[in-house]
C-alpha cells in the first residue's frame, strides 16, 4: 500500500507535477472564492477558453506561450466588457460571444500550425510534461495572484459583498472588478499546464464552491477551497500515475469534484 | 503564537504604501449640513428630472423628514446627496463640500440595501467595514474595534455578532447598517424609508438612535408614515418636480440645549 504512495515520488516528473498542481492548486482555490462569491463562473470559463488562440498564435510567431495567453485573456476580458457596455446589451451573452469568438479563433489558428496532436495537452492538460521553468513561472505567478490577494483582500471583499458602500468610500469596486478579472488571467495562465484549457476554469469553481458550503467567512472559503484543491490534486496525480487510462488534467478534476459531493451531502445548513 | 502564514501574510502589506481612499476631511460641520441652489435632478444624469431648481437648506443636528408620493424623487434626492447620482444643474454642498465618493462624513441607507446574496461575513466584519473609511489601499484593518463594540451595543446587535449577516432579519441588517455608519464616523445620515423593513423591536431601538442622542446627527430621512412627522423638526416636501420646506428647526439651539 505504501509502495503504492511512495514508488512514483522517485521519479523527478511526478515531483515537479506534485508541487505544479498544489501552487496552481491553492492560487486557484483563492481566487476562485471571488469567482464564485461574485457569480463570475462564466467569465472565469471564458478567460480560460481564450487562451488557446493565445498559446497557440504565440507559438505560431515565436514569442513566449504565457505572454501570448495572458494577451488573449486580457483581450477577453476588455471585449467582454466593451460588448456589455452598450445600453440594453447583456453581460451574460457578451461573455459568450468572447469565449466563442475566442475559442473558434484557436482553432482555426491550430489548424494553420497544421497539427492537433501538439496540442492535445494544451486542450487537456499534461501536468507530467510541467519542466523546471515551467514551475518556476508557475511559482511567480502563484506569488504574485497570492500577494494581490492577501494586500487587497479588505476591498476585495468589500466590493463583492457591497458594491454600493464601496463606492460611498471610495474603495473604487469598478477598479477592484479589473483586478480581480486579471489576477483570474494570471491565475488561469499559470494553471493551463495543469489541466488544460477547456478544464481550467474546474480549478476556479470547485474547490471555491466546496469552501462556500462549508466556510463562514472568506478565508474560512478559502481555506475550506485550498484543502479540498490539495486533496483533490494529489489524489487526480496518484489515479493517473496507477491507471494510466486517465489522463492527468481529468483525474485531478474528478478527484477535487468528490470532496464537493461529500460537502454538498453532508454540509450542516448555514 | 502567530502561525507563519499569517505573519507571511501582514508581511506583505510593509512592501507598499498606505494610500488614502479619499482625501481626510478635518473641518467639523458647522451651521448648514445641507445646501442646495438650483439643484435639479434625475435618477440618471442623462434622463428626466424628478425635480427642477430646488432651494434648500438643512441646518447641522436638524431631523428632516423627506415627504411626496411615489416617484416625486425621495430617492433621487437622496442619492444626489450621498454622491451616487451627479446632479444635472445646481449645486449642493453636504457637510461643506460636494458630495462626492470618499465623504465618510455622509451616510446613506438605501431603501432595498444591494447587497450580495449568501456572502459568508459575520455582522461584526460588516459592521467594521465602516472603519475602512479611516483606512485606506493595504492596510490591514487594525483599528477602531472599541467604536465597532459602541455601535453594536448602540443598537442591540451585540449578542448577533457573530451571526452570519445573511441570516439576519430585515431589521437586524437595517440596524447593522446603521451601526456601520456610525462606525464610519458619519454626521450626514441619508436614510430611505428605513422604516419599511423594520418589526416594533428594531424600529424602537432605531428610532431611540436618530432621535435621543442630543441631536449628534443630522438626518434627513424619506417616509410615508404620517404619525411619525411630530417626532421631525422640519418636514421637506417633494411635489411635482418642487421642494418645499415646511416649519423650520435651527439646528443649533437644539445642539447645544
Amino acid at each position: 500500500m505504501l509502495d503504492l504512495l511512495l514508488e512514483p515520488l522517485a521519479e523527478p516528473f511526478f515531483v515537479r507535477a506534485l508541487l505544479a498542481v498544489a501552487l496552481g492548486g491553492v492560487t486557484c482555490a483563492c481566487l476562485g472564492a471571488y469567482v464564485v462569491l461574485r457569480r463570475m463562473a462564466f467569465v472565469s470559463t471564458a478567460l480560460t477558453h481564450s487562451i488557446l488562440p493565445g498559446v497557440v498564435g504565440a507559438l505560431l510567431l515565436g514569442f513566449s506561450p504565457y505572454v501570448g495567453a495572458l494577451a488573449a485573456a486580457l483581450l477577453t476580458a476588455a471585449g467582454a466588457a466593451w460588448l456589455a457596455a452598450r445600453k440594453g446589451a447583456s453581460e451574460d451573452s457578451a461573455i459568450g460571444v468572447m469565449l466563442s469568438v475566442m475559442f473558434a479563433a484557436g482553432v482555426a489558428l491550430m489548424q494553420q500550425a497544421n497539427s492537433w496532436r501538439d496540442f492535445a495537452g494544451l486542450l487537456f492538460g499534461s501536468v507530467v510534461a510541467v519542466g523546471e521553468a515551467d514551475l518556476r513561472t508557475i511559482a511567480l505567478t502563484a506569488a504574485g495572484v497570492l500577494f494581490g490577494l492577501r494586500v487587497l483582500h479588505k476591498e476585495l471583499e468589500l466590493a463583492a459583498f457591497d458594491e454600493e458602500y464601496a463606492t460611498l468610500l471610495g474603495a473604487r469596486p469598478g477598479l477592484m472588478r479589473v483586478v480581480l478579472l486579471a489576477l483570474v488571467a494570471l491565475g488561469a495562465v499559470a494553471c493551463v499546464r495543469l489541466v488544460g484549457a477547456l478544464l481550467t476554469t474546474a480549478l476556479f469553481v470547485i474547490p471555491a464552491a466546496t469552501g462556500v458550503l462549508l466556510g463562514r467567512t472568506v478565508p474560512q472559503v478559502m481555506a475550506w477551497g485550498v484543502g479540498c484543491a490539495l486533496a483533490g490534486g494529489v489524489a487526480g496525480l496518484y489515479l493517473s500515475y496507477h491507471l494510466p487510462a486517465v489522463p492527468s488534467g481529468a483525474g485531478i478534476v474528478l478527484c477535487c469534484a468528490l470532496p464537493y459531493l461529500l460537502a454538498r451531502l453532508f454540509a450542516p445548513r448555514r | 503564537m502567530t502561525p507563519f502564514w499569517r505573519r507571511l501574510g501582514d508581511a506583505a502589506f510593509a512592501l507598499l504604501p498606505t494610500l488614502p481612499y479619499a482625501r481626510p476631511e478635518k473641518q467639523a460641520c458647522g451651521g448648514e449640513a445641507v445646501v442646495a441652489r438650483g439643484l435639479s435632478a434625475g435618477a440618471r444624469p442623462d434622463g428626466p428630472a424628478a425635480f427642477v431648481g430646488a432651494d434648500f437648506s438643512i441646518p447641522c443636528g436638524c431631523r428632516t423628514a423627506l415627504i411626496g408620493p411615489n416617484g416625486s424623487g425621495k430617492s433621487t434626492l437622496l442619492r444626489v446627496l450621498a454622491g451616487l447620482v451627479p446632479p444635472q444643474a445646481g449645486e449642493v454642498l453636504v457637510a461643506g463640500a460636494p458630495p462626492a465618493p470618499g465623504r465618510s462624513r455622509i451616510a446613506y441607507l438605501a431603501q432595498r440595501p444591494q447587497l450580495t446574496e449568501g456572502f459568508p461575513l459575520r455582522l461584526r466584519r460588516l459592521v467594521q467595514m465602516g472603519t475602512y473609511a479611516h483606512h485606506g489601499w493595504f492596510e490591514e484593518c487594525r483599528h477602531g474595534e472599541a467604536a465597532v463594540d459602541g455601535a453594536l451595543a448602540r443598537l442591540g446587535l451585540t449578542e448577533l455578532a457573530d451571526r452570519p449577516a445573511h441570516a439576519l432579519s430585515g431589521g437586524q441588517l437595517q440596524r447593522a447598517l446603521l451601526a456601520r455608519a456610525l462606525v464610519q464616523g458619519a454626521e450626514v445620515l441619508l436614510l430611505d424609508e428605513p422604516y419599511a423593513a423594520l418589526d416594533a423591536a428594531s424600529r424602537e431601538i432605531v428610532e431611540r438612535f436618530l432621535f435621543d442622542q442630543g441631536h449628534a446627527f443630522t438626518v434627513l430621512m424619506a417616509t410615508h408614515d404620517p404619525a411619525d412627522l411630530a417626532r421631525f423638526d422640519r418636514i421637506l416636501e417633494l411635489r411635482a418636480g418642487a421642494v418645499r420646506t415646511r416649519h423650520a428647526c435651527s439646528g443649533h439651539d437644539h445642539r447645544h440645549a
